[in-house]
């Protein structure tokens, strides 16, 4: 077992459910929700079914390697189904048994733990999954994205692809995981934790950050001002990557945080409504 | 006759499961007696998969007698007393025979008509009209939707059964329709059972690991525990919530146990215990005081025959508090004096401002608390111990686990070297989180929380904010609990008035409501609260009303007053006494205020009432100050023979204007000597009480 078998495991289960294996997105996001593959496509009336491998960037999360368990960037496999089929709950059961474990030796739970991204003016209710008390899957059934009220109802299953792998291999220590039979995730990933922990917390220049993220944020207004939908939104992610920058650095005030979640908040509620209104003409 | 439904959903939160169950009970009870089906034996079980209702129901509705009526009675008879054609016609569509029409009375006056049994209702015909709403109507604290459905619901819903006599009751609910099979537990023997009873519904669950009783689930998890800790003469760190979450959360507990490494003991308590029920929602053990190196567990599985749940859980568990660990020591880097620093960036509320302003308010009023309580000796450390209050609102742990905030400024406190007064006054600083949680052991620790949350409380209330239902986003009514609590468990003899003064003039120029306004809001913030209190000790209304009326400011007082209120209240003289106040107040309801003169006091039982009065005041209200109100009590009751010959030998409403006005200003006289105990015309004499 590996994080590469994992993935392609994952990639083929879900591509017999009728998913297309879409390319991992080439932009920071903070989890495979922010991408277009996701946001996009849960708004509107039309039936979808997507899975791919996105990495997500959480600055505050990094621990310059030296926590076994927590990185600032780790891989999420990110599932998305549009309608949420009736037996969903099933459907994930039957993906775990085909990476080889045998639940039966095992205590899985659906604890609940909705999810919410104020960020993108998302929530959803779910569960978080639990395999032997490890939280491996986040499952929520979307309710509103961009601001809006979802109809119909989408399911998003995320898989944490190192915690998975852990459980898998039994190890304590995310370093000693495999990638492939002879690549560790030591040797693709400690260095990239260690340069970009010291990054995150102490290097990153917050006034490059802030001007970076007043840009950005000009950006996406004027392009949605151009009907520019998608461009937009790629703007508001970099905002949302400089706002978690920032934050690693302690660089914001409360007052600020509400302030600029706010703004990128304002400016997603307006790319999905314009979305919306125009995916409706065609 | 048996009545069986099971409702299976995905995964309820173990929040919703009880609630669910209550109102699918009282809801089913209410529409199927409604129908006239008699219901006996009715039970609500469950687990987070299934809402279960077990009962005994009649056969059916009895049958009923009804009057249909048709044309009125001057279109349907002929003035010859023969039928017409309208009365033919509607005999004709009724599929009966005209002889059988005959006049009926209604109230729009007289008709043609006939009575025909109503065949009653059979028990599934009713339940198949009203299951449906019975569902339909469930409410949960937080709904959603899925699929292409516009139904809410906690969870999806994925199949019913319903039973009545051990056949299937043919409800249709959302798509769904009703039958008598049920599955087992969903990992361990997901697989599909048909059942005809209850007996044999929970015979099959149970060989299927679900126990649908939480009653049997509950006692197996005590059991279990019994048997982990006996041998090691342990305890389990006591967690009823955490345990009634688990026990709506499992179909089939078991209980794990785990251990972890000694090396992470050097972390404290409060840590340990939260990074366990936090993550994993596990047990930690205890021997006395002391942390053990290992943990307690409910999976929901059989068995664990590979020892997979442990380990798997010991592992996360490591790596949990290995993070634990890097909060821990980068916490300790950096000291709460440091921090406190930093606190005017952190907002408390946005118009109250930072909480480096919360706590320089809190320097003050611990000051002026300690002065009035005359505790001085505890000025220096209070206020340096409101100094450094909030500063764990900046430490990483208290990011990480924000239930921990106080307790880590307390523990690093103790850590960086201050005194134990401050640090113990820090760490229960928010205490009493409910009306269960106790206040603060050390008296430091009560007069910080104390302070703290009258600050909160008029900050809030000054800002325009009010309490809406169950919408209290700043936790004012907890606030006003504790602060209620705190002066009551700790006995402080305090001025609730001045101190809602003191606290008013501090926020003075934040505030944006008039002073007295917002002094009231306080108050009735805190009234409501000590009522709250005062009911769940077991006072009757009456007596809080009565005990309440002469106003709200030394609430060990208060407390004083109901208690002798309610020690009194079994006394023979009691009701007479009640009735005597009635009768004076009755009297005085109407009539303007006036002066006493003595000088024009006549009768010999007025003149007898007043000098009664005088000794009886003086006595009572030196009583009173001095907070015995028992003692006052009986006093005053002292004024009953003389008030008796008053009313049986003076009039009070004589002619003479002058000598009237002057009777009704001493009965005022004693009306308000009175009131200055209780307000006695509220309470319910035991004759009235039925």
């Amino acid at each position: 077992m590996s994080m590469q078998s994992l993935f392609l495991g994952l990639s083929d289960f879900w591509a017999k459910q009728g998913c297309y294996l879409a390319p991992t997105y080439d932009l920071e996001v903070g989890a495979g929700t922010m991408t277009p593959d996701t946001f996009f496509r849960v708004l509107g009336l039309k039936p979808w079914r997507v899975a791919y491998v996105q990495p997500s960037r959480r600055p505050t999360d990094g621990r310059y390697g030296e926590n076994p368990h927590r990185v600032q960037k780790h891989f999420q496999f990110q599932v998305i189904m549009k309608p949420s089929p009736l037996n969903i709950q099933r459907i994930y059961l039957d993906s775990l048994v085909s990476l080889g474990i045998n639940l039966s030796e095992h205590d899985l739970r659906f604890d609940e733990d909705d999810w919410e991204s104020p960020t993108i003016g998302s929530w959803g209710v779910g569960w978080q999954v639990m395999l032997d008390g490890l939280e491996i899957t986040q499952f929520t059934y979307f309710q509103q994205a961009g601001g809006l009220e979802l109809f119909p109802v989408s399911v998003e299953i995320t898989y944490g692809l190192e915690r998975l792998e852990m459980f898998l291999e039994q190890k304590d220590n995310i370093y000693n995981l495999k990638w492939s039979d002879d690549v560790t995730y030591h040797h693709l990933r400690f260095r990239e934790e260690k340069e970009f922990s010291i990054y995150n917390f102490e290097q990153a220049d917050t006034n490059m950050l802030r001007s970076s993220f007043s840009s950005a944020e000009k950006e996406a207004q004027r392009l949605i001002s151009q009907q520019l939908l998608l461009p937009a939104y790629d703007y508001c992610l970099k905002c949302s990557h400089l706002f978690n920058l920032l934050d690693a650095r302690k660089a914001i005030s409360v007052t600020e945080r509400v302030k600029m979640i706010g703004q990128i908040r304002s400016l997603v509620n307006q790319i999905a409504r314009l979305y919306v209104e125009q995916e409706g003409e065609n | 006759m048996e009545f069986l439904l099971e409702i299976m959903t995905e995964e309820l939160p173990s929040s919703h499961v009880k609630g669910a169950l209550a109102q699918l009970q009282a809801g089913f009870s209410k529409e199927i007696k409604s129908s006239g089906i008699e219901v006996s034996g009715l039970k609500a079980l469950g687990t987070c998969r299934r809402l279960v209702l077990v009962a005994d129901l009649g056969a059916g509705q009895p049958d009923q007698e009804e009057i249909v009526t048709g044309p009125p009675r001057t279109a349907g008879l002929a003035p010859d007393g023969s039928f017409t054609q309208a009365a033919l016609g509607f005999a004709r569509s009724q599929g009966i025979s005209v002889d059988n029409l005959q006049v009926v009375k209604t109230a729009k006056g007289e008709y043609l008509g006939f009575k025909r049994q109503k065949k009653g209702k059979s028990t599934p015909e009713i339940i198949k009209e009203k299951l449906p709403a019975i569902i339909s109507s469930l409410s949960f604290p937080k709904t959603m939707r899925w699929a292409d459905k516009s139904f809410r619901f906690s969870r999806p819903v994925k199949s019913l059964l319903c039973l009545f006599k051990g056949q299937v009751v043919a409800v249709s609910f959302e798509g769904l329709e009703a039958s008598n099979k049920t599955a087992g537990h969903f990992i361990h023997s997901p697989a599909g059972l048909t059942v005809n009873s209850y007996q044999q519904y929970y015979q099959a669950l149970k060989d299927n690991f679900v126990l649908v009783d939480p009653a049997e689930r509950k006692s197996r998890i005590q059991d279990q525990f019994q048997e982990k800790l006996t041998g090691i003469k342990a305890q389990i760190y006591p967690d009823e919530r955490l345990l009634e979450r688990l026990l709506w959360n499992v179909e089939y507990p078991l209980v794990i146990m785990g251990s972890f490494p000694d090396s992470y003991l050097s972390l404290p308590l409060e840590v340990l215990s939260t990074a366990m029920r936090e993550g994993q929602q596990l047990f930690s053990v205890v021997k006395g005081k002391k942390q053990l190196p290992c943990f307690l567990g409910i999976a929901d599985a059989p068995s664990d025959p590979k020892n997979y749940i442990v380990t798997g859980n010991e592992r996360v568990l490591k790596a949990r508090l290995e993070d634990a660990r890097f909060f821990w020591e980068n916490d300790l880097k950096i000291s709460l004096t440091e921090r406190a620093k930093q606190l005017s960036e952190v907002v408390f509320q946005e118009k109250l401002g930072s909480y480096a302003d919360k706590v320089a308010r809190l320097q003050e009023l611990v000051g002026y608390i300690t002065e009035r309580l005359d505790l001085r000796n505890l000025r220096k450390d209070l206020t340096e111990a409101s100094r450094l209050s909030k500063s764990d609102l900046l430490t990483e742990m208290v990011r990480e686990f924000p239930e921990l905030q106080g307790k880590m400024g307390g523990i690093y406190a103790q850590r960086q070297g201050w005194p134990e007064t401050v640090s113990r006054a820090i760490y229960e600083h928010y205490q009493p989180e409910s009306w269960e949680d106790p206040v603060p052991d050390s008296v430091g620790g009560a007069i910080l929380s104390l302070a703290d949350k009258l600050d909160t409380i008029a900050g809030i209330s000054g800002t325009g904010y009010t309490i809406s239902g169950s919408s209290d986003p700043y936790g004012l009514r907890r606030s006003a609990l504790g602060v209620t609590k705190i002066i009551l468990d700790k006995k402080f003899h305090l001025s609730l008035r001045r101190l809602i003064d003191k606290s008013v003039s501090l926020l003075k120029k934040k505030l944006t409501l008039p002073e007295e306004q917002v002094k009231a809001a306080c108050l009735g913030l805190l009234e409501g609260r000590l009522r709250f209190i005062l009911e769940k000790k077991g006072y009757s209304y009456d007596l809080i009303n009565a005990a309440l009326a002469p106003g709200l400011d030394y609430l060990d007082h208060t407390e004083a007053r109901i208690e002798a209120l309610s020690s009194l209240k079994v006394s023979k003289n009691f009701e007479q006494f009640i009735m005597m106040v009635k009768r004076v107040k009755n009297i005085l309801k109407d009539s303007p205020k006036a002066k006493l003169d003595p000088a024009r006091l006549t009768e010999k039982e007025e003149k007898e009432l007043y000098s009664a009065l005088k000794i009886i005041r003086k006595n009572a209200e030196g009583m009173m100050a001095k907070g015995d109100f028992a003692g006052a009590q009986k006093i005053i009751f002292r004024l009953q023979a003389p008030l008796n010959s008053f009313f049986d030998r003076v009039l009070v409403m004589a002619e003479d204007k002058k000598i009237r006005s002057n009777r009704l200003a001493l009965l005022a006289q004693v009306q308000s000597l009175i009131d200055q105990l209780a307000d006695y015309s509220q309470i319910v004499g035991s004759s009235e009480n039925s």
